[in-house]
């Protein structure tokens, strides 16, 4: 059994004259605080990679800042999935008996460490470098060709799309520490700088400065308990040229093995919390696990269905797309909204209830490694 | 016309553009190169406005599409504007050495 018994995410946006390890070290202090334990209690540590502190080290650097003795420390890159595939790690070191409490940390200060030019070129890395890189494709350039197949399966429309980015912003406008808050509407996305047709920018997640982390224990913490009750991974290609076509197949294959071993379906779940690097990684998302039917994101996201007061809240922070995205920290911070939301913690956000049941969901690269996780409140 | 080079399993036929040392279908070794004959359809498309380098930068943007080709595998391309998912195109190997994808 593992249980998330500490979260912490730092404000996102800007932290000039951070580096990315004084960021983690932020989160990690307050995540472990959080969680009522001692620093000697911690004996295992993820840690995500960072663009801009490209470590070949980096947990050892983060042991040795934090003063860790860990059983068990190691660097985690699976790209945007790497704070999820580093929270379903800890639940099988702690099953392993390898360790008692894992701290799952990411962070950087990938906006005011580098130059916009280089933090483009670094994530179209994960293009092919033969055969996809040099042809000038970027990130959205992979996310777009996606995104238009979608629309074109799903006869949706650019409009529905947007439709998750002006949800997104709605829901940051109520956390502090968001970095985009200003209320936007879908004439607004649609009339947004075109990046890679049909993504425009406010489809697009920014670039953020930021830290998050959670600790993942053998028993409950203090307080609610929050128990990582099933969870899945799909990993179907790394290059969109090699993506299935059946778009939602990855994300399925993790969702279901999720549900399956927690003994629940999407419909059990009250709170969502999904990667949403751009509006139609949610969409896809939305609509592959069973949440909106096929094309239906948009619309039902318009008709409230995934707003605090909906059947599935979603990305109560707002998101990466407002909440902000500074890489490994990025989905580490929908799960900090969750577990607080789980808790009954998250003030003026607070869905009523608290929410029983949560799913959370990753992807890194173009829709290529999936992992997802189910939460359920046992005390 | 050149169209882009593949690789082909000799055990189960399948085809494929990324190099490997054996097929991913059935493990077999038996691996031979192909030329493609650059035709297929349009399986998606986009027209990057925004470049990752700024060099790459163009008024307009420029295109990139995955195509299907009729060999089995799907690989991306620069693009034609205005080409719509599901069009024929013919992809050939420009000077430039990168693959193009204009109406059939
Ligand atoms: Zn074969």
């Amino acid at each position: 059994m593992a249980f998330l018994t500490g979260v912490a995410a730092t404000a996102f946006g800007k932290h000039p004259g951070s580096d990315a390890p004084t960021l983690m070290e932020t989160a990690a202090r307050t995540a472990i605080t959080d969680a009522g334990l001692p620093l000697e209690a911690v004996d295992g540590l993820v840690c995500g990679y960072a663009t801009t502190f490209p470590h070949l080290m980096t947990a050892t650097v983060m042991v040795e800042r934090l003063g860790l003795k860990p059983r068990h420390a190691h660097q985690a890159a699976v790209g945007g999935a790497t704070g999820a595939v580093g929270i379903l790690l800890a639940r099988h070191l702690i099953a392993a008996g390898a360790c008692r409490h894992v701290l799952v940390l990411g962070g950087e200060n990938r906006l005011t460490g580098q130059s916009r030019d280089d933090a483009v070129k670094t994530l179209a890395g994960v293009g092919h470098p033969v055969h996809e890189v040099p042809l000038g494709a970027s990130v959205p350039a992979y996310y777009a060709l996606v995104a238009a197949r979608h629309l074109h399966e799903t006869g949706a429309s650019e409009g529905d799309l947007a439709e998750l980015a002006v949800l997104m912003r709605r829901h940051a406008a109520d956390h502090p520490g968001a970095q985009l808050t200003k209320p936007i509407g879908v004439d607004d996305v649609m009339a947004s700088k075109p990046v890679a047709t049909p993504l425009k920018l406010l489809d697009c997640c920014p670039i953020s400065d930021g830290a998050a982390a959670v600790v993942v224990s053998a028993e409950p913490g203090q307080g609610a308990s929050i128990r990582l009750a099933g969870w899945g991974e799909a990993h179907t290609h790394q290059h969109v040229s090699e993506m299935p076509d059946d778009l939602g197949l990855g994300a399925r294959m993790a969702a279901s093995a999720a549900f399956e071993r927690a003994g629940r379906t999407a419909s059990d779940m009250r709170l969502l919390g999904l990667y949403d690097s751009f509006t139609p990684t949610l969409a896809i998302f939305l609509e592959a696990l069973g949440f909106a039917a096929p094309g239906q994101a948009g619309p039902m996201a318009r008709d409230g269905l995934f707003g605090r007061d909906g059947h599935f809240p979603l990305n109560l922070h707002g998101g990466l797309l407002s909440y902000g995205h500074p890489g490994v920290a990025g989905f580490l911070a929908h799960v900090v909204e969750v577990v607080r939301q789980m808790r009954g913690e998250a003030g003026t956000r607070q869905v009523k209830g608290p929410p029983p049941l949560a799913y959370c969901h990753a992807d890194g690269g173009v829709f290529s490694s999936h992992a997802g996780f189910v939460l359920e409140r046992t005390a | 016309m050149n169209g882009p080079m593949l690789q082909s399993c000799g055990a189960c036929c399948r085809r494929w553009q990324f190099r490997r040392g054996a097929c991913p279908a059935c493990g077999s070794a038996e691996v031979s190169e192909i030329a493609a004959s650059g035709q297929g359809t349009v399986w998606s498309v986009t027209q990057v406005m925004r470049a990752p380098l700024s060099e790459l930068d163009v008024p307009g943007g420029y295109g990139i599409a995955l195509v299907t080709l009729v060999e089995g595998p799907r690989i991306m391309c620069r693009a034609e504007n205005g080409l719509a998912i599901g069009e024929r195109v013919t992809v050939t190997i420009r000077a430039d050495n990168l693959p193009a994808a204009t109406r059939a």
